[in-house]
Order: structure tokens, then sequence, then C-alpha cells
């Protein structure tokens, strides 16, 4: 895993990356996120907006509304909970004017998501290659030799070892790393232009973690896919991120650069929280360990 | 650690196509042996319990032929005609081949051949089953997949409350209640009697459709529920959001991931339905004047009759077991992740 010290070195300086600004593929507008039921907030002012080929993070503590904000940008809200206020639009559209049909338009082909514990994502009675060429099919409109073929050319995308293997196994018959992919691959089936990653590694082990980050480095770098990373560790959205938002209880404390924000936070919160990752990552333990 | 590895052995790759289709073929073929590892021990103590019966009951074919009063003289000759001063398991070697034979004794009652007799009997009441089956599982299966799409509304609700009301409504009620209205009032049906198909396909549907429509009350019932309950939940499970996130349409999720997943229970149940429509439906016979499977077991049963009732409980054991079997094999089919035994 990287540690923080590692990790909030960028990977490209944030500044010199644009041309001219290319306009947002998805852009966030004080949104407010509340229950239906009992009148709270949950989420009360998120606004950010994401480039092509751009990439976002989202870090704060369980229950923080990091999720729900995802959730409202894919339109599938859990049953009870509604955008209360601000605005979301995708590629130029407001969501709010969106019909089932034109969201089912969207999803795959503009906007797509992968979440934490890929397993349960995935339908345990189909091959994972069917359920990659489903999606194929359905957005593409290609024929069942073709879509075989791009499923297959899509696990090598995502850099599974044997793809003709894998196309052909049930969810049960692969590892926790293999269906991250595997679920990458689907999410990425019908080249969209944003990913939202909601905790998509982090229940994997640190080595697999980090495959898959550079994976996702890889695939923003070389098709501008558009990345909103959520997460409760600083460390995964440091390697990918060029802007980090901190939220708690609903609320963006520190919103900025990740090399500004992580290396110098200005907020409490923000400084809690990379502390505590500092003292219990095992950078701690190793630096101790030499120092001594 | 490299997860990225595969779990299997490599495959040459232009036989993995031939392989899948192998591997398909052969989790079925598991499935089929596993089934009949567990069918042939079940299918011996059952009958193995079925022949016990003669003995337990101390039923003798001298009393129904002789009366009270015979002699013991007598009845030692009666039974000997049977071969039941024979070894018990001489007797029970001989029934069985002769089931695998297809023959299932004579009558003690009237001489006849007791797989004749239910052979005609089991006509009917398959027929009869079949239909009811039939209606059950298509009715059963639209208010169940309605009940689920439009859950927790008034529409479900509705549908709730009417499969609950015929769930518990007697097949003899209903059947009285049919025949009434719709052979007594409006003169559409028969109101009682069989034709055999063979007759005419028009009066033989004619005359299983009411007490088909009696006997299916039930399965719409039990079918309609499992079918909501499971259908409710597949809707919950994550892999419908990642559906929705791919951007597939309802009809697809509904077909491709939620109805395939949710359709387990309701098989399974469907499995236990069919045999006991065969057998369960001695009222209804009675009502619509049918000579069925379950009306020969009834009067086998009250004559004392003993190899016709062993008949008649070997032909369900077969009827159950095989009805199992049937819906394992298209279980491990369906959804491929059950019969991983976990």
């Amino acid at each position: 895993m990287t540690t923080v010290s590692e990790g909030l070195l960028p990977r490209r300086a944030p500044g010199a990356a644009p041309d001219a600004p290319a306009p947002p593929v998805l852009s966030l507008r004080d949104v407010r996120i509340g229950d239906r039921a009992g009148d709270r907030e949950i989420v009360r002012g998120v606004s950010f907006e994401l480039a092509p080929g751009r990439a976002v993070g989202i870090v704060g503590e369980s229950g923080s509304g990091k999720t729900l904000t995802c959730r409202a940008a894919l339109g599938i809200l859990p049953a009870h909970f509604e955008v209360t206020g601000g605005s979301i639009e995708i590629d130029g559209t407001d969501i709010a004017t969106l019909n089932p049909a034109r969201w089912r338009a969207l999803r795959g082909t503009t906007i797509s998501a992968v979440f934490q514990d890929p397993a349960s994502y995935l339908n345990p009675s189909i091959r994972v290659g069917a359920q990659i060429a489903e999606a194929v099919r359905a957005k593409k409109g290609l024929r069942r030799r073709e879509a075989h073929r791009r499923a297959v050319e899509l696990l090598r995308t995502v850099r599974l070892r044997d793809p003709e293997l894998v196309h052909g196994s049930y969810p049960h018959e692969l590892s926790g790393g293999m269906l991250q992919r595997v679920l990458i691959a689907a999410a990425i089936a019908a080249g969209p232009r944003i990913l939202v990653a909601d905790e998509a590694t982090t229940a994997l082990d640190v080595t697999v973690q980090a495959e898959i980050l550079d994976m996702l480095a890889e695939l923003r770098e070389r098709t501008g896919l558009a990345l909103v990373v959520v997460s409760h560790d600083p460390a995964v959205v440091a390697r990918l991120c060029d802007e980090v938002l901190v939220l708690r209880e609903g609320e963006v404390v520190e919103q900025g650069p990740t090399h500004a924000v992580l290396h110098d936070p200005r907020h409490e919160y923000t400084r809690l929280l990379i502390a505590e990752h500092e003292q219990y990552g095992l950078d701690r333990f190793r630096t101790t360990g030499e120092d001594t | 650690m490299t997860t990225t590895a595969a779990p299997v052995a490599l495959t040459p790759r232009r036989g993995l196509a031939a392989a899948r289709a192998r591997h398909t073929a052969g989790r079925v073929l598991a499935a089929l042996v596993r089934s009949v590892a567990i069918i042939v021990p079940v299918f011996l103590v059952a009958t193995f319990v079925t022949f016990a019966l003669r003995a337990l009951s101390g039923l003798s074919p001298a009393r129904i032929q002789l009366g009270e009063e015979a002699t013991p003289e007598a009845i030692a000759r009666v039974e000997a005609q049977w071969g039941l001063d024979r070894p018990f398991l001489v007797q029970y070697g001989d029934w069985l081949d002769g089931i695998l034979h297809g023959q299932l004794g004579t009558s003690w009652a009237n001489g006849a051949d007791i797989s004749t007799l239910i052979g005609l009997g089991l006509g009917v009441s398959l027929s009869v089953a079949t239909l009811a089956l039939l209606i059950g599982v298509v009715v059963g299966f639209m208010l169940g997949t309605v009940a689920a799409l439009r859950s927790t509304t008034w529409i479900d609700r509705a549908i709730t409350g009417f499969v609950t009301v015929i769930s518990v409504m007697p097949a003899f009620v209903v059947g009285i209640v049919l025949v009434v209205v719709f052979a007594v009032g409006l003169h559409w049906f028969p109101s009682g009697g069989y034709v055999p198909a063979e007759q005419g396909v028009g009066p033989w549907l004619a005359h299983i459709t009411l007490p088909a429509v009696a006997l299916s009350f039930d399965v719409i019932a039990d079918v309609a529920r499992q079918l909501r309950a499971g259908l409710v939940a597949a809707y919950r499970e994550n892999y419908v959001t990642g559906a929705v996130v791919r951007g597939l349409s309802p009809r697809r999720i509904f077909f491709g991931h939620v109805l395939r997943n949710g359709l387990g229970p309701t098989l399974a149940t469907l499995g236990l339905k069919f045999p006991a429509l065969v057998g369960a439906s001695v009222v209804t016979e009675w009502i619509f004047g049918l000579q069925g499977f379950g009306r020969f077991a009834n009067d086998a049963a009250q004559a004392g009759d003993v190899p016709a009732v062993q008949g008649v409980l070997v032909v369900s054991i077969v009827l159950v077991v095989s009805f199992n079997l049937i819906v394992n094999l298209v279980l491990a089919r369906v959804t491929p992740a059950a019969q991983r035994g976990v």
C-alpha cells in the first residue's frame, strides 16, 4: 500500500496538465441529500467539477456521506433519500431532468461505477464473461461473437492473466482481486467517460490494491476516463487524484489540490485523518525501527 | 500475492469452448449422479418399509376371501396360495423383482392385476394434476411477478390478500362451487366423469378442466407467494444495482438477473407439489366422479387390500423421487452456484 508520505507526491503536477480546460463531464454544485422520512440532511453542500482524464477523491470516515454523494450522481439513491438542493450535471445534462429511459442511456456509456465487495455486484448464476458481454451487447449492439471477443479484450485490459479462462468462470470461482478487475471490466465495457470507484479497493490486500490503483491510473491516462475515487484511506486518494474533498458528517471541511490538502492540511479534521494514518501506518513502524 | 493467477490449470485456447461445454455437461451430470446415489437407497428403504406393511398390519387375503369364520387350515391354505408362508425376505425379493419389471402383483379383493388398475386411475389423475400444475404455474407466476414488481403498493397487497384467501379454500369447497356455477348453472362444462384423450382432446379437456381448476388454487397460492418472496429478495441484491449502473434495461435485469436467482424456492416447491396433486385428490375425484389414483388408493385401503395399497405407495414413491430428480437437475442448470454445497 502507498503510505501517505510516499503517496503525497503527486503522480504529475496538477497545474501542469491541461492545455485548454475541457468542459467538465461531471459537476456537482452545492449538492444536498436528505432523508425523506426524518427531514435530516445527510449531505450538506458538496461541490466539485470533474474534467475528462482528471480524478477527484472524496475521503472521510464511515457515515460522512461519501457513498450517498456518489449514488446521487449515479441516480441510485436508496429509497427514502433524495437530492434536496443543488444540482448535478453529467456531461452537461442536469440529472433532475432525466427520465428512466434517458438515465439508462447515460449509465454505462457516460457514467459507470464499481463498488466494494465485488462478488456481490456480479450475478452468481452467470459466468463473468457473459455478464461483461451482456453489457457490451446491450449498450453497443454488438453480436454474440463480437461481444465475446470484446469481453475477453476487456478482461485483458484490466490485466487478468488468463482472460479466456476467467471469461468462462463463475464469480464464486474467482478471488476478490480478480472479481474487482472483472467488475471494472464490466463497468468500462461501454466506454464510459466517468468511473465512480466507491471503496473499490478497500477489501483487497495491499499488493492487489496497488495493482488495481495503477491499472485505474493507466486507464485514466490512456482513455481520458475521469475518476471519482471514494475512500476512507487518504493514501488511495493520494495515489490517483488531482483534487480531494474531505467530508465529515455531510460537510466538506476541506477541498483543494491533493498535494496541498494532504501535505498542508488546514482543517483540524484533515490533520487528524492524516495523523491517524501515519500513526497506524506501517511506515511509522519501519522508520522508527530504522532510526533506533 | 498474485490474484490474477488462474485457479485451474491452463487449458489450450482452442479447446476452451469445448471445455466449457464439457464443464456445463459435467455439472449437470454430477448433479444427476449425486441424485441417483441418494435415490437408490431412498427407494430401497421406502419399498422395504412398504412391503413390511403387510407383516405389520397382520392383514391376510384369507380374511377377505373367506370371511371371519374361516378355519385356521383354510386360512393357511389361502395364505400358501399367495405365497405368504415363505420367509419374509424371499417374499420381498420376489415382490421387488416384480416391481422392477412393472408388475405390482394381484389384488386380494378381486384378483385383478394391480398395475393395470393403477394405470387406469393414474391416467385420470395425471391428466388432472398436469393441467392443475399448468394453471397453477401460469397464474401463480403472473400474480407473483406482478406483486413483486409492484411490491408494497396496493396491487401487491390486493394480490397477497387474494392469494391468502384462495390458499385456505379447501379443494372440495371450490370443487362444489365450480360444479354449481359452471356445470349446473351455466352448462359450460360437464359436471363429472372422464373421457380419455384418445376419444377426443376437446371432451377430455372439458372433463378435466373443473377438477384441475379446483386443485390449482393451492398451486397458484404457493407459486405466487414463493415467487414474490424470491423476486423481492433478488431485487435487493447488489448485482441488480451492478446491472443498473451498467445501464441494462429493466426487462433484461428482470429476466437475466432477478428471475434466474429468485426462482429457486419456487422450483423446489413445485417438486413437492406435483406428487401431492396426484395423491391428495381423493375428495376432488369423489366430487367430479373420477375413478382416479386417489380414489383407488382410498378404496384399496378401506378394503384392506394390501398389495393394492403397496402398489399405490410404490407409484407414489416413484412420482416423488422422479419429480425431485427433475427439479434438482433444473436447479443445477439455473443456479449453478447453489450446487457448490455451501
